[in-house]
């Protein structure tokens, strides 16, 4: 589904050229559970720009479910990650004046042809992160856990091959973070590509595998031995805050 | 149909800043007022000069006794203009339909029974009826044997008739001018006001000859009315009337006029006066307001891109085109404009018609002023919304989101 072969990225201010990413290939399938991870200054979230369609490598090949993305023009890029990448952010990006259903259906006003249901699809989409009560609240009137989960509802809504997810739990608590995880190993559980960019071992050891990012090459490409189970994590926190 | 819900997406945004939106509205609005204001008072006035110069005669040259640069009366007490200055127009001017003399007191008291009237008597040859195009409503015009026998016999306006008789039928009946005794013989149709801003309608006719010597005691007139032919020849025959007459007067300058001559040119001029001056100040107004509120607007909008780079960005990430936000931003900016356009009509629209209260000229409201409106609009709205709507669409979304 992703094949990367050999990218290169190298910003040039004035003379001054700086590398980012020195030659980085591989290939994620479909229905992957794969985690990003690096220190910053890795390279890790151009990396993450260029699976997302955000910007472009200088060097190398990008194909996305067959389309070689590198000769797209900004136009068809847009149109790309419109239909085929959901984006999770650390902070969210929720639109402040919008309630979590006009958020959620946002990506559709890009959209080539506009679902006439669109309004049924948002609902359900946001039904299947647990917000059904909560469709007409606006960003402020929500807690972190509950606008990242309009945020995942909203990357869902265009049901796109990946799920890009870039630091998805950066800004929550323990909690909210673990709820969210669980969301993701049930979308993972679903057939839904993930591909989950963060710093931090304990949250990519959620994913099956992990690729691990240094000085702008890829040092370590495994498979998780044992992946974090958040739904079960998620259960004995609950336990434990019923408990008396 | 994308178009249609990336502009609803503007709507929002504006919806959401509803004071920030009033903001970039305001010189819009003011602009708008003022050019809706001009526009109605320039209508207004053009009206007005219309109907003064229709009432005054469109085929119509003045000769009054006085010099003087500006439309006055004519002054009591000159006595050098004289029934055969109007002759020598008559025979020696070409291109002359009707000359009519006559002469005309102010303030003659008349009566009828107990009614009194202070009033403008005229006394006239039978050709003034045709030199104004002015007949009876009712009842017999002054004719030339009227003249030719010195009969007393007057022409009442509507609002004298109406003042010396009421209701009463007045043909007929007798009146009193100074001590003459005069018989109505007819009743003119109303004519409105003339140039000068009094009642053509209060009036009394009486023939010239009569005029003369039986009540005014006077050999001289005040005024001649000549219609001529072709309205286009107005002012070269107005010239030749004004050389004949310093000839026949022995007039060379610098030495002043002792007759003064008018137009319907002169009288267009003259009703659009003051109300020329204040359209200027208005356009000036407006276009300032609109320019000022443009560069506000545009201010307002580059500060909001600042602002929304990260909302920018992530409708971008999400598969916005440049083309879309590009095309949001001028949505924005149109819409300001175009409701900003919306309430300054009515704003100026209210102004108006406080206007036309406040200093009794009439006002018009066109649709061509909302046209115009409409126009400035566009225009500023596009012009300056084009430079945000580019800085909004060239950002990079990964530096946008960052």
């Amino acid at each position: 589904m992703i094949q990367l072969e050999k990218i290169e990225k190298t910003y040039t201010a004035g003379t001054v050229q700086t590398p980012v990413l020195k030659g980085i290939s591989f290939s994620i399938n479909a229905g992957e559970y794969v985690a990003i991870m690096g220190a910053s200054g890795t390279g890790k979230s151009t990396l993450m720009h260029i699976l997302g369609c955000l910007d472009k490598p200088t060097g190398g090949r990008y194909r996305l479910d067959d389309t070689d993305m590198v000769n797209l023009d900004d136009d068809a890029l847009s149109h790309l990650r419109n239909g085929k990448i959901g984006f999770v952010f650390q902070q969210f990006h929720l639109l402040d004046r919008a309630t979590a259903l006009r958020n959620v259906m946002l990506p559709l006003i890009y959209a080539k042809e506009y679902p006439a249901d669109a309004h049924q699809r948002a609902e359900k989409a946001l039904a299947a992160v647990g917000l059904a009560e909560r469709m007409s609240y606006k960003p402020n009137q929500l807690s972190g856990g509950q606008q990242q989960r309009v945020a995942i509802a909203r990357a869902l809504i265009t049901d796109p091959s990946i799920l890009l997810a870039d630091e998805p739990t950066g800004s929550l608590d323990s909690k909210s973070g673990t709820e969210v995880m669980a969301i993701l190993q049930r979308l993972h559980r679903d057939g839904r590509t993930i591909i989950l960019v963060t710093h931090d071992r304990s949250v990519a050891d959620h994913a099956r595998r992990v690729i691990v990012l240094k000085d702008g090459q890829v040092a370590e490409d495994r498979p998780v031995a044992q992946p974090r189970d958040a739904e079960s994590e998620l259960a004995t926190v609950v336990d434990e805050e019923v408990r008396p | 149909m994308r178009t249609l819900r990336i502009a609803q997406e503007g709507a929002r945004a504006l919806a959401a800043h509803k004071l920030r939106t009033f903001f970039m509205m305001a010189g819009t609005i003011v602009g708008i007022a003022a050019l809706t204001v001009i526009m109605a008072v320039g209508k207004g006035t053009e009206k007005k000069v219309m109907k003064r110069v229709n009432a005054f005669g469109t085929h119509a040259i003045m000769v009054t006794s006085g010099g003087g640069k500006g439309f006055s009366p004519p002054q009591a007490g000159i006595t050098t203009l004289r029934l055969e200055d109007a002759e020598a127009i008559r025979s020696q001017v070409q291109g002359i339909d009707v000359v009519a003399p006559f002469a005309v007191r102010r303030d003659s008291p008349t009566k009828a029974g107990s009614n009194q009237l202070q009033t403008i008597v005229m006394a006239v040859g039978a050709d003034w009826h045709d030199a104004w195009e002015w007949y009876t409503a009712d009842g017999e015009p002054i004719t030339a044997e009227d003249n030719s026998t010195m009969a007393r016999v007057c022409l009442l306006g509507t609002l004298s008739a109406n003042d010396l008789f009421g209701s009463q039928n007045a043909i007929g009946e007798d009146i009193q001018i100074g001590n003459v005794r005069f018989k109505v013989k007819g009743i003119l149709e109303p004519r409105g006001t003339s140039p000068m801003g009094d009642e053509f309608d209060r009036r009394i006719v009486i023939p010239l000859t009569t005029g003369m010597r039986r009540v005014f005691n006077q050999d001289y007139i005040t005024s001649i009315r000549v219609k001529v032919k072709d309205s286009r020849q107005i002012e070269s025959i107005a010239e030749e009337i004004r050389q004949l007459l310093h000839e026949r007067h022995h007039i060379t300058p610098p030495r002043e006029d002792d007759f003064a001559i008018f137009s319907a040119a002169d009288i267009a001029k003259m009703a659009r006066g003051i109300s020329g001056t204040l359209t200027y100040l208005l356009v000036a107004l407006a276009g300032l307001s609109l320019l000022v509120g443009g560069i506000v607007l545009m201010n307002i909008l580059l500060i909001s891109v600042g602002e929304r780079t990260k909302e920018i960005g992530l409708r971008r990430a999400l598969g916005a085109t440049q083309r879309d936000v590009f095309r949001q931003f001028l949505v924005e900016s149109l819409s300001v404009t175009i409701l900003g356009m919306v309430a300054g009509s009515l704003l100026g629209w209210v102004v108006s018609i406080a206007l036309a209260r406040l200093t009794q000229s009439p006002v018009v409201i066109s649709w061509e002023s909302f046209a115009l409106a409409i126009g400035f609009a566009l225009v500023v709205g596009v012009f300056f919304g084009v430079q945000p709507a580019r800085r909004a669409a060239r950002l990079r979304p990964v530096e946008a989101l960052r």
